[in-house]
């Protein structure tokens, strides 16, 4: 090949006076305002000379080369042994959303470096020579570390204006974690650490560490031991084993019988405590759920302030729950009620339908003075068994699909009688953790809005998870899918396809068939 | 002759100039998968490099218009500086170049300073006598010349730098032949490939621009001009000859076509190597 030997037309190192001339290229893209593309080339001069103008300024735009004032280069020098890129001079501003310190040094990832190399951000070296774009994808990208259809999807998305990171088991709860509602706490712990809602004053909180908070207390890694060390119970999405999972987390409850309820919530400070402690926590429904029987309503007298009720005193609170300086005296209440509540409210025809329905089929079940007389659950189950005269149907094999005591509305015979139940996507995903699977998750994408309030160590919930794809791969599993968006929690998984650099993006939903009934 | 780089069983092309004759000389269009060096931050445009599909390369490399080859990776070099003999002498030809290049353009920024300041001489020395008058002072304002371009200084970092796309330095390429399956080009023998291959070359050969498809969900895009300038016309999806396609496919296909005003072509080889085309058309009865 006699044409290799002269120097390759292009391949080109401008010349200094070149170098100066770009300082003032322009920097915006030629709007194309050819009009539509034509449907079949008839050999006309108008269709040649658009073409021409189209192509011209393709060209010219592709034969730029990156120049840059060495002043706002930042030089780095690639590791191949480590697959790190090290910074030999202070990082831009790109620092806030990429790279890490690493003994004391600042460094990036390869596909960050050669992001920023493609953006005209940094100069790259390697053994002290600076290297070419091309020469940094030869080099920084391998399967083991960051691919080239990762970095494609990657340099996609940064392009986008994304933030993006990879993925990393570490950042995401542990299912041990995730059953006892650990995430969520840790998450709002660690996340608004500094602002956290005003809590009890420390002395209440020094006196009595409530088990939520010892919970709180639990480093994420602790609990993962625990999770490696023995099989955490099965996860599954049924309310009961969930209360029991918080059960287990507030130990209290089951030591306490609802009827010695009244004994300990008599103590007034731990039971305010607790309300204040269960206000600042993020809404855990199940968690609300075991702690709304933890208050004895009987003995905390919340004074009724409706206009409806004409007399309110309120007496001189408890000298103990308040803070020293302040001082605080009994109040009659009820002109300041009077001037509550003085409009009407006013309902839609829809509301005031559902009303007069309610009004009709519903009543309260503690009007029922029957009712009311049960003291247990027992007693009530049996009131119930007796009212309905089915006792004798119910003890037999067969017994019937909708009793009539549980028939409240079409909704819930519907429920009832229904052979197959809707399976959610993370059902029974947990069981299937252990099988590998080819497929995993990449990166984890941050809006860019976020920008200015995002921290790279502590980067919270992502907007979505990626997944990158060959495009002549089969379509994911449901299996796969199951296991990805249970890895991924309540984050959105998406699979991004690249096909010859093409970039395609696809996700799943789920989806419920609406149930047409009323209510 | 053009360079096609191998990285991770794709082909690339660096070069301006061989993408650019790739595109008006050889009809293969390829796309762009780089940054755009004026815009890097946006996916409208793109720039350099050219990914090539597997079909595109190969018949750029079996018409003997370009070869395969593949840059020794730094991993398998090892970080080993003192392996290199020529190592040290290049680093110090490169230093050399760089303040030789500093020193051509601090030259060059004087002179254009010089020049400007030579263009606006007449006003600043007009400025200076009228200062000269407001201060009262009868002194001769011509006792300062206006020369002061020679002691003008680029400082370091306003030095224009260039971040080159294309490898710069000689490297012992290695040449891999398309004609056997490898890691580094792992078409070769595929039945898929082969299949999509002769349909390209064929389509190839008529005078249409192909494309990948797969925005439409097909195998090729086929237009009939520059994709510039020109709508595609047909959606090319690949059948081999015997493998029964299903209706529900057909349907879909035609369909699809339909919405987007293309023609659905099925296309397969033959046995002696011909392609059979076929197009797909909504009939109405009535």
């Amino acid at each position: 090949m006699e044409a290799e030997e002269e120097p390759p037309a292009g391949r080109r190192l401008l010349s200094p006076a070149e170098l100066l001339a770009a300082r003032t290229r322009d920097h915006k893209i030629p709007q194309r305002s050819l009009g539509q593309k034509d449907f079949i080339p008839d050999g006309s001069e108008e269709q040649e000379s658009k073409l021409h103008q189209c192509r011209k300024e393709h060209w010219q735009l592709l034969e730029e080369e990156r120049v840059v004032r060495l002043g706002s280069l930042v030089k780095a020098e690639w590791k191949p042994q480590e697959s790190i890129v090290e910074l030999k001079s202070p990082a831009g501003k790109f620092w806030h959303t990429m790279g890490f310190a690493q003994h004391g040094k600042q460094c990036l990832l390869p596909e960050e470096a050669l992001y920023l190399l493609e953006c005209g951000s940094l100069q790259l070296f390697y053994k002290d020579l600076p290297l070419s774009v091309q020469e940094a994808y030869e080099n920084l990208l391998s399967p083991k570390s960051v691919s080239l259809l990762k970095y494609q999807v990657y340099s996609h998305l940064k392009r986008l204006g994304y933030i993006v990171l990879r993925f990393h088991f570490s950042t995401i709860p542990t299912p041990y974690e995730r059953q006892l509602n650990l995430d969520s706490h840790y998450q709002s712990t660690e996340r608004g650490g500094h602002k956290r809602r005003r809590s009890s004053s420390p002395r209440l909180q020094d006196k009595k560490p409530k088990p939520s908070e010892k919970s709180q207390e639990w480093s994420p890694k602790k609990a993962k031991i625990h999770h490696g060390n023995s099989s955490p119970p099965a996860l599954d999405g049924s309310p009961k084993a969930r209360i029991k999972a918080s059960d287990a987390k507030t130990e209290n409850i089951e030591l306490v019988p609802s009827s010695s309820v009244t004994k300990e919530c008599s103590e007034l400070p731990t039971c305010v405590q607790d309300y204040k402690e269960t206000r600042s926590k993020t809404v855990g429904e199940s968690h609300n759920d075991v702690c709304a029987s933890r208050w004895n309503f009987t003995s905390i007298d919340f004074p009724n302030m409706g206009a409806d009720y004409p007399q309110v005193f309120l007496p001189e609170p408890d000298k103990r729950l308040l803070p020293e300086n302040i001082t605080a005296r009994a109040i009659d209440a009820s002109p300041w009620c009077r001037r509550l509540n003085q409009k009407h409210e006013r309902l839609t025809r829809k509301e005031q339908e559902q009303l007069k329905w309610e009004s009709r089929y519903k009543r309260s079940i503690n009007e029922d003075v029957e009712v009311r007389r049960c003291t247990t659950w027992q007693e009530y189950k049996a009131l119930l068994r007796e009212r309905s005269g089915l006792a004798d149907l119910c003890t037999q094999p067969v017994t019937p699909l909708v009793k009539p005591n549980q028939g409240l509305s079409t909704a819930d015979i519907l429920q009832q009688i229904n052979v197959f139940q809707p399976s959610h996507l993370l059902e029974e995903a947990f069981q299937l953790q252990n099988h590998s699977s080819q497929l995993k998750i990449d990166f984890d994408v941050y809006h860019a809005d976020e920008a200015s309030i995002f921290k790279k160590n502590d980067p919270g919930k992502p907007y979505v998870r990626m997944c990158v794809q060959r495009f002549d791969e089969q379509v994911p599993s449901l299996k796969v899918v199951k296991q990805l968006s249970y890895q991924s929690g309540d984050v959105p998984v998406v699979f991004a396809l690249v096909d010859n650099g093409n970039i395609a993006f696809f996700s799943f939903k789920e989806f419920k068939l609406p149930t047409d009934v009323y209510p | 002759m053009i360079r096609i780089y191998t990285l991770e069983g794709k082909a690339f092309v660096w070069n301006y100039t061989d993408v650019r004759r790739i595109r008006e000389e050889h009809r293969i269009v390829g796309v762009l998968v780089g940054a755009l060096p004026r815009k890097p931050r946006q996916n409208v445009r793109l720039g350099l490099p050219l990914e090539l599909l597997p079909e595109e390369a190969r018949l750029l490399l079996e018409k003997g218009l370009a070869t395969l080859v593949k840059n020794p990776t730094s991993q398998s070099l090892g970080d080993d500086r003192s392996q290199d003999p020529l190592f040290p002498g290049k680093v110090a030809a490169y230093e050399k170049e760089l303040e030789e290049n500093y020193q051509e353009q601090l030259r060059l920024s004087a002179e254009q300073r010089k020049i400007v300041l030579d263009s606006l001489a007449d006003r600043i020395a007009q400025g200076r006598a009228k200062k000269w008058q407001q201060k009262g002072e009868g002194g001769d304002p011509l006792v300062q010349p206006v020369e002061s371009g020679s002691s003008f200084v680029l400082p370091r970092e306003s030095m224009m730098i260039q971040l080159p796309t294309e490898q710069t330095q000689r490297t012992e390429e290695e040449e891999v032949n398309w004609h056997v399956a490898s890691q580094l080009w792992p078409y070769a023998g595929q039945e898929n490939h082969e299949m999509r291959y002769c349909i390209f070359r064929d389509l190839w050969e008529r005078g249409y621009y192909v494309t990948t498809g797969s925005k439409f969900g097909g195998d090729f895009l086929i237009y009939p001009g520059d994709p510039m300038r020109f709508h595609a016309h047909y959606i090319a999806l690949c059948f081999s000859k015997d493998a029964p396609i299903s209706l529900c496919d057909i349907i879909s296909a035609g369909r699809l076509g339909t919405n987007v005003k293309k023609t659905v072509l099925l296309c397969s080889v033959d046995q002696g190597g011909t392609i059979a085309y076929t197009s797909l058309q909504w009939s109405g009865m009535q």
